[in-house]
């Protein structure tokens, strides 16, 4: 368990110095951070030259990728050319509404996921699983910027229930976290339905219901624990990339998350912003893998890790 | 019969789903478009418990505070509570005496002047001659060399401490501009103790200055609050107790706000939405020409717009006012060079290039363009207003017998790095106009050889006009430059003029005084509410 969490670990390493590599030179492609920091200035030629020279971007480019490297060891990404704050501060001031927003949504996706998937699984071939079939693909083809402004629409200007904006307090997250929570639920219920059927078609299922098992018991204890392998893979990677990839959400609920950060960062060029924002989403990414496959002997102790993994 | 009884009970059900789902869609839109309409039966102000308070709804966080760090449109919108120049730029853009009560010019390159007495920054610490000092220092040293501000006030040499409470500034070359300049932006006064005792990033988050409020908190990329200053030195101002800025990026969002009360000004309306804010009985829409200009700027050195007869032709080929009366419901004005009426260099005497397709079919004729000749036309991807504006462009040029392909690119990629490199196609969207108000601001950065968004325009005469309104401080004498400029450049053509942008504010009616910037930098210490 040990060596295969501490060889897994090492793939990290692995896995963040390729990242490093790729944010580095892709955001370096295009566009220069310099020019568009003038705003509604002057861009002057003299300027921009002093300025880059300022922001040692005039350094050579393998000079300016080991300065980045010692930072990503280091943790210390240096400090974005728009706020002058340290990358870090800005990246950790935002962990919280981050985290609460993957969370608010994965939750949601639960709730109505599970059921949903669940009883359209015991239920296949009926009206209720064609219900639940077509509430997943309507779920799968909402665009969530619309979803989310009709949300706004309906329940904080029309009904004034909850607020449409902001950060503040646990009825601040609703919204958002449905908007959220509907996309994911639509493909989560899916899978749940499949693992299901799959599952429930397995013998031990039918010996179960041989014993005289109570049906529902079946179902939950045997069939969907069984059933939670794939599901779980699943919210893992989502958790993980709805870290950084809910920008859409949070642009339209004005959440301050990691991803209108890094999609700043980006439309201004504020390269350290990007490589560090990039870096620590990747990190995050990684880790959440990690205990993911750890979760699985927990979930089936069939899984031994240690060996397993070969 | 049981089993057919319930495929077709799917069937329909099936159906009806399929209905459901695109009524939903089409209620929902419907919904868009009725709020308005709708809301105005209820009457009450929802804002209306909110007592001596403001809040406004912004865009875009400008991320520092520090006034040498950026500079952003938003930030000015909030900063200019919190500082003041030496100079003061009011709402109906007249230069006064600001933080200096004031100015006189011994000579073209040098100024004195006498500051106000009395006056404390919101820590308590004295404005004074030291601090003028300090601020000058600061932007035209290290610290602001990391910055954007400092390249607009390397005419300042150095300021020199006379007295407690006056200054004299040294320039290097004489600068027309340089008193509106003093009036904002890069120059605002900032208190030296404070900042060397706590340090920058400390500024950048905590910002301290003299003006009507105070900043007493700030969450990045959610809101600043700011409390009124109750030592201002203007006799009985501000009237408001605390306002605050929200920043809320999508328009239809911060739209939501203004109709729920949550916010009683909103910034940046989109043209789409000002007939839901005209439809709500207790908000007003306030509408404010700005500095502000877009245009389709050619590439003269794309074969074949190096012919002045093909860019005078587009010219004629496009009806500006037809885009600016349908695409964007008249929500901006007409010009007939690449500025704003509001700027100094206007000339009032040129009318746009008037909408004549016959005119511009002989003028590509006589130049030798084939018809079907292809032109690419590079515009941002993030303006939808303006890729329509680009398709109806593309229509008109086709009119004439040209053809053009729209390239939607990145907005920072085009800006930054393709307009510059001159991979821009044979005309790109470029909107601008400088605060300053003055068209030396826009001229110079556009046609002056050399500049970054130029990538090949030349003219020995327009390079000769640009430098002699900047050797001269005097008004009436750079006026006649202009003239002789802007009538030069709208026979020469170097881009199409598209229109002035007019900037809308969606304002709830409790609000008394309030006028929108032309410019974005708000003010409201004579703001009060009912």
């Amino acid at each position: 368990m040990l060596t295969y969490v501490i060889r897994r670990l090492l793939h990290t390493v692995l896995v963040v110095f390729a990242i490093s590599l790729i944010v580095f030179f892709a955001i370096r492609l295009t566009g220069d951070p310099v020019s568009v920091m003038f705003g509604a200035g002057e861009p002057t030629r003299e300027a921009i030259e002093e300025i880059t020279k300022n922001l040692g971007l005039d350094k050579p480019l393998y000079i300016q990728y080991g300065l980045f490297l010692k930072g990503v060891v280091t943790l210390d990404f240096g400090t974005s050319y728009r706020s002058g704050m340290p990358v870090t501060d800005l990246i950790f001031e935002r962990i919280g509404a981050t985290l609460a927003l993957a969370l608010g949504g994965i939750v949601v996706a639960i709730l109505i996921a599970f059921p949903v998937g669940i009883i359209s699984a015991v239920r296949r071939g009926t009206p209720i699983d064609f219900f639940g079939r077509i509430f997943s693909l309507i779920g799968i083809s909402f665009p969530n910027f619309w979803l989310g402004i009709m949300l706004i629409l309906v329940f904080a200007v029309t009904l004034k229930w909850l607020p449409s904006s902001g950060f503040d307090g646990f009825s601040s997250l609703i919204l958002p976290s449905i908007t959220l929570g509907m996309i994911l639920s639509g493909i989560l219920a899916r899978l749940v339905r499949s693992s299901m059927l799959e599952v429930m078609n397995q013998q031990y299922i039918a010996t179960a219901k041989s014993k005289g098992i109570s049906s529902w018991a079946v179902i939950i204890k045997h069939a969907f624990r069984n059933a939670l392998l794939p599901t779980i893979t699943f919210l893992g990677l989502q958790f993980g990339s709805l870290l950084g990839g809910a920008v859409i959400i949070e642009q339209v609920f004005a959440w301050p998350g990691v991803g209108r950060l890094i999609i700043d960062a980006i439309n201004q060029r504020d390269y350290p912003v990007i490589q560090g924002g990039v870096i620590f989403l990747a990190i995050i990414m990684v880790v959440v893998n990690l205990i993911v496959d750890l979760s699985y002997s927990i979930i089936d102790p069939r899984i031994k890790t240690g060996k397993g993994s070969n | 019969m049981k089993k057919m009884f319930k495929t077709r009970l799917v069937a329909i059900l099936a159906i009806l789903m399929l209905v459901l789902a695109a009524c939903s869609s089409e209620g929902g839109k419907t919904t868009t478009k009725t709020e308005g309409e709708s809301k105005p039966t209820s009457g009450e102000n929802p804002a209306a418990s909110r007592g001596n308070e403001v809040v406004v709804g912004i865009s875009s966080d400008p991320q520092s505070w520090d006034p040498i760090d950026t500079f952003l449109l938003d930030w000015s919108t909030v900063a200019n509570s919190v500082f003041e120049g030496l100079v003061e730029r009011t709402l109906d853009l007249e230069l006064k005496p600001g933080l200096a009560e004031k100015w006189e010019y011994t000579d073209n390159n040098t100024i004195v002047f006498t500051l106000r007495q009395g006056i404390q920054f919101h820590n308590g610490e004295p404005f004074n001659a030291e601090a003028v000092k300090y601020t000058f220092d600061r932007l035209l040293g290290d610290e602001g060399k990391k910055g954007p501000q400092y390249s607009n006030y390397t005419s300042i040499e150095s300021v020199e401490v006379n007295d407690e409470y006056t200054v004299t500034m040294h320039l290097s070359n004489a600068d027309p501009v340089l008193l509106t300049k003093l009036a904002g932006y890069g120059a605002v006064i900032v208190p030296p103790g404070y900042i060397e005792e706590k340090g920058d990033e400390n500024f950048n988050n905590n910002p301290v200055g003299t003006g009507p409020f105070k900043m007493t908190s700030y969450k990045r990329d959610q809101e600043a609050v700011l409390e009124k200053n109750e030592n201002y030195w203007k006799e009985g101002l501000p009237k408001l107790d605390k306002v605050t800025f929200k920043i809320i990026p999508e328009p239809s969002t911060r739209l939501a706000e203004l109709q729920t009360g949550k916010i009683d000004i909103m910034k940046r309306v989109d043209v789409a939405q000002a007939d839901t804010i005209k439809g709500t009985d207790f908000l007003e829409l306030k509408e404010v020409g700005t500095p502000t200009v877009y245009a389709l700027r050619f590439d003269t050195a794309k074969e074949p717009m190096g012919d002045v007869r093909v860019r005078q032709a587009i010219n004629y080929a496009i009806n500006k006012e037809e885009i600016i009366s349908t695409i964007l419901n008249g929500y901006a004005k007409p010009i007939s060079t690449f500025q704003s009426e509001l700027s100094f260099g206007n000339n009032p005497d040129l009318k746009p290039y008037p909408y004549d397709p016959e005119k511009a079919k002989e003028l590509l004729k006589e130049a030798g363009v084939a018809e079907g000749t292809a032109l690419d036309l590079f515009i941002p991807g993030t303006d939808g207003n303006f890729k329509e504006i680009a398709q109806a462009v593309s229509f008109y040029l086709e009119e004439v017998g040209l053809k053009v392909n729209i390239n939607s690119v990145d907005g920072t990629t085009l800006t930054s790095d393709l307009i510059p490199k001159g991979d821009a196609g044979h005309m790109y969207r470029n909107g601008w106009g400088g605060w300053t108000l003055d068209f030396d601001n826009t001229a110079y950065l556009m046609y002056y050889e050399g500049e970054l968004w130029n990538p090949s325009f030349k003219d020995e005469k327009v390079e000769e006009l640009l430098r002699a309104q900047r050797a001269s401080v005097d008004q009436t004498e750079r006026a006649a430059i202009f003239k002789q400029l802007t009538e030069l450049l709208y026979e020469l053509a170097p881009e199409v003029n598209l229109y002035q942008a007019v900037d809308l504010y969606g304002v709830n009616k409790r609000l008394k005084n309030f006028q929108p910037p032309n410019e974005d930098r708000m003010r409201l210490e004579e703001v009060t509410v009912e």
